[in-house]
């Protein structure tokens, strides 16, 4: 079985986060890069249904900087077999325009299974699995919860509200991964050592058009500081005063 | 020669060949299986402590009952060893003896040495009886052969020193006026005793029968001796010279491990051919007297891990596979050496011995993830066993090799990987705590052209933590007070690695500490003080495997400094008679052996305090339960670690409790809530904060 991933580099979240010059984007010094957790569950999941469906082969794609190859790594570290960096120097805020230059890769590579993370936790737009499924002509399930191949065919649960729903597909399909559907594996030393000598191949990403731009970026506004009202019995009806004419919560 | 010379001469010269034969077997299992191993290094520090751990058993005497009584049997044997090389000389040549060339005092002096000894010896091994028989020790509970066994040989023991005073007795029956006469008090009195009862033909067939029983059963015993974990008897003394446990080298520093070798294909231990062949060493010269598996903190609160079950297993194991390996069937069909816990791992085909390994089949994961690291084993091994690096070489090898770990440490592995920190914190949060404090992080001061004194590592703890971080104002606040000329990293510091490598992660480890390398490097870093005895011991002593050499002070020593040199401004008052006890950290005491500086500090701080101590202190001090990983790993299994000792600590009714770790601070205030005690748990830095002269704040940031 031939299965693909598209893996996504995200800044590392527990940071504080800048504006950059051009009002519209992030400060990136100083940032740190990992792979976005939910393309790591879905790169946990191709190799599960690897294994299970042996022979076979994994393949990671990647589009963004240079530097995504660090992403592309790790993911070859946990046990992918090749991977593709589809060079942008500039990842667009539009998910269709990142999209289409999936879709361009993964077209040529006949594979059974597509693999993406539900969504990326920068953008956040749940978009480019389900784009690139449309663009490919093929059936997408999102946010999977659990997922199993056999014989030709998928079953996907998906949570909903307060409940679950499950889906039957054929194959060639388009998966996107939610949270819960696995806890992905830490790379062993071993894997790493390998990760190196295997096949990463670097290309110009085809970009589509972007039909959507992003104008402009706007931290929340700061957190006024607590008060501490008084202590005991006393402090109680100033507190009410306040949480009605100041919080209006009252 | 008599023909009782000959046929001597016969039983000595098989009884030595079967010994040799038998240790070229034991030391070619060693070294075939075990990995090469450089040990003959600083052989003034080995032979230091073959002297002292060895000949003067100082470790052995940590325990006082038991231990007089082995040293009694040790230091008789040794005396006695002298009279058993003129009895085998004897037993080839009739007229051989240490008076033909003795002077008669000096053989006298002799004589009496032996039959002193052997009574010595005798009552030692009646004890030693009594003791496993009756009063049966918690830490000798094994199986019944194992019991039985040890009264066997110590029986054999008994029956040695009676023939050689019965030996004795009978030759001054029948010739009393003999040069060895006078010497022997006890053989002489027992001879006087019996003169009447023994005919002098009597004595004579007596003295013969005594001195064969005597001479076969020494040869017996010594060859008995590698099919028992008595072997200790030939290896201990080797093994304490070779042992790196007490120096030479960094006490307490993991192995180092080569991620740049591209050849390499295990990292880690799986089995016994992954282990140094001094591991394989330490399983022959161990002989479960259980000590380390007493002190150890897991199993006295009822885990699984056992220290010792750790060693018995890797010899067991090398017992099984080594035949195969050295290609020794016979020894394979009849393995020997694999008695004790866990003795049912083994296999009786070759393919199931083949496909067997030291971990899973004999050491499990739940096992190795109990240790808590703290030492306690490796400091009580009389025979300087190095339990926890096994261990560590096994979680090695679960981690680099097979990714294997309880689940609750893998955000703690990603968020060191991503946050340079193991809990998920922004490097910005690193310096909220020096908020309005007016402390200079390192670039702002060589911004400036200037080059701090010392350098305040505060870790990872001291920056996130909030219990943590009153620590970390309060010892600022002693250095501000002193005019300490001192910088901090701020958002530059990340974690150094120390906890990724106690929990089997290198690979993590090595990126974590060639980065801290590289900033300290950077900023020409000469001198770290922190109040984390986890990063002390890791930059100060396993840095220098990675290139990193810098002087790293706790901060009980340098805030010991500074009170002496009268540089702390204190409080002239006396303060309140306080009772404290001091709970000592694992990776500051055994690791580092600073036990006083944080006592001292203590008094110099409080001059009326009355310091107490819980019952175990200092070298056998109690670990808090969170080394070696286990901060982050929940304790599902037994009675909580914390609280154990925190019963302990209480049980002195003591006022306060100080700490010097950031970390026994956690587990120690946890305790104390479990406990419903309001006795409040106090760092060190913290108790002299508050006794800053005029105008400061009783407690930091309280």
């Amino acid at each position: 079985m031939k299965i693909a991933v598209c893996i996504k580099r995200v800044p590392v979240m527990e940071v504080k986060f800048a504006i950059a010059k051009d009002g519209a984007s992030v400060d990136e010094t100083g940032l740190k890069y990992d792979v976005n957790d939910f393309d790591l569950w879905a790169v946990e999941a191709a190799l599960q249904l690897n294994e299970k469906n042996a022979p076979g082969e994994v393949t990671v794609i990647s589009l963004g900087p240079d530097a995504a190859s660090e992403q592309i790594r790790k993911a070859l570290s946990m046990g992918a077999d090749k991977g593709v960096l589809l060079k942008a120097d500039k990842v667009p805020g539009d998910a269709f325009a990142v999209a289409e230059a999936l879709a361009a890769e993964l077209k040529a590579g006949a594979y059974d299974v597509i693999l993406f993370g539900k969504k990326s936790i920068d953008f956040d737009n749940s978009a480019t699995g389900a784009m690139v499924g449309e663009l490919l002509g093929l059936p997408v399930v999102t946010g999977v919860s659990k997922l199993e191949i056999a014989g030709g065919k998928g079953t996907a649960h998906r949570a909903v509200e307060g409940g679950v729903e499950v889906l039957e597909f054929p194959l060639p399909a388009i998966v996107t991964v939610d949270e819960g559907l696995n806890k992905e594996r830490l790379p062993s030393l071993k894997g790493i050592m390998a990760a190196k000598k295997k096949p990463l191949e670097t290309k110009p990403a085809q970009l589509g058009g972007a039909g959507v731009t992003v104008s402009k970026m706007e931290l929340p506004p700061e957190r006024a500081a607590g008060r501490i009202v008084g202590e005991g019995a006393a402090a109680v009806p100033e507190l009410v005063r306040l949480l009605q004419s100041e919080a209006k919560v009252l | 020669m008599t023909t009782g010379n000959v046929v001597f001469l016969v039983i000595l010269l098989l009884a030595a060949a079967f010994l040799a034969y038998n240790a070229q077997r034991l030391y070619r299992y060693m070294t075939v299986v075990g990995k090469p191993e450089h040990r003959l290094d600083d052989p003034a520090r080995r032979l230091w402590n073959l002297l002292t751990i060895g000949f003067a058993q100082t470790k052995i005497l940590r325990d006082p009952t038991a231990g007089a009584s082995h040293a009694a049997v040790f230091w008789g044997f040794l005396v006695v060893t002298v009279g058993t090389v003129e009895v085998f000389v004897q037993g080839v040549w009739h007229g051989f003896s240490y008076a033909n060339f003795l002077p008669a005092p000096l053989y006298a002096l002799y004589a009496l040495s032996q039959e002193l000894f052997a009574l010595l010896i005798l009552a030692a091994v009646s004890f030693l009886i009594y003791r496993r028989v009756v009063l049966k020790p918690r830490r000798l509970q094994g199986d019944v052969v194992h019991g039985t066994e040890a009264v066997m040989i110590l029986a054999t023991i008994g029956l040695l020193m009676v023939t050689l005073i019965v030996t004795g007795a009978m030759e001054a029956i029948y010739e009393p006026e003999a040069p060895a006469g006078y010497g022997r008090l006890v053989g002489h009195g027992l001879a006087m005793g019996l003169s009447g009862v023994v005919s002098a033909d009597t004595a004579r067939t007596l003295r013969d029968v005594s001195w064969w029983t005597h001479a076969v059963a020494v040869l017996g015993f010594i060859n008995f001796l590698p099919y028992s974990k008595h072997l200790h008897v030939l290896v201990s003394l080797p093994n304490v010279y070779l042992s790196n446990t007490s120096g030479p080298g960094t006490v307490g520093a993991m192995r180092y491990m080569d991620l740049e070798d591209e050849s390499a294909e295990q990292f880690g231990a799986s089995d016994v051919e992954h282990l140094s062949w001094k591991s394989l060493l330490d399983g022959y010269a161990c002989t479960e007297c259980g000590r380390c598996t007493a002190a150890c903190p897991a199993n006295l609160t009822g885990k699984l891990l056992s220290p010792r079950k750790i060693v018995v297993n890797t010899r067991q194991r090398l017992m099984e596979k080594a035949p195969l390996v050295v290609g020794d069937p016979e020894e394979f069909r009849r393995p020997t050496l694999v008695e004790g816990e866990g003795a049912d791992a083994g296999s009786p085909t070759v393919a199931a011995a083949l496909e067997n390994r030291l971990l899973d089949n004999y050491i499990t994961e739940e096992e190795l993830w109990a240790c808590t690291s703290c030492r306690a084993c490796v400091q009580e091994c009389p025979v300087s066993i190095d339990q926890l690096d096994i261990i560590n070489e096994l979680r090695r090898n679960l981690v680099l090799m097979e990714s294997r770990f309880p689940e609750e440490l893998q955000p703690a592995f990603t968020s060191m990987e991503r946050n340079g920190s193991p809990w998920a914190f922004s490097a910005a949060a690193r310096e909220e705590w020096a908020e309005g404090m007016d402390i200079p992080t390192m670039a702002e001061v060589f911004e400036r052209g200037e080059r701090p004194d010392i350098l305040f590592w505060v870790g990872c703890m001291g920056s996130f933590d909030d219990r943590a971080k009153k620590i970390t104002v309060a010892f600022a606040r002693v250095l501000k007070a002193a005019g300490v000329n001192f910088a901090i990293l701020g958002q530059e510091e990340t974690c150094n690695g120390d906890p990724a490598r106690r929990m089997g992660n290198e690979y993590l480890y090595q990126m974590l500490a060639k980065g801290t390398i590289e900033t300290l490097d950077r900023y020409e870093v000469k001198t770290v003080v922190t109040f984390c005895p986890h990063c002390f011991h890791q930059i100060g002593n396993e840095f220098p495997q990675l290139g990193g050499d810098y002087e790293v002070i706790h901060h009980t020593t340098y805030i010991e400094r500074l009170l002496q040199d009268g540089r702390v401004p204190l409080d002239t008052e006396e303060g309140k008679a306080l009772t404290m006890v001091y709970h000592d950290s694992c990776y500051l005491g055994r690791y580092n052996e600073v036990y006083d500086a944080p006592r001292n500090a203590l008094r110099r701080a409080l001059p009326v305090v009355n310091l107490v101590e819980p019952a175990r202190t200092k070298s056998r001090g109690l670990c808090c339960g969170a080394g070696g990983g286990r901060m982050w790993m929940e304790e599902t299994a037994g009675k909580r670690i914390n609280v154990e000792r925190t019963e302990e600590l209480l049980a002195t009714g003591a006022d306060a409790i100080a700490v010097a770790c950031p970390f026994c601070m956690t587990m120690m205030t946890d305790g104390i809530t479990a406990k419903g005690s309001e006795v409040p748990v106090l760092d060190i830095s913290e108790v002299i904060a508050s006794r800053l002269a005029a105008g400061t704040p009783a407690l930091a940031g309280d």
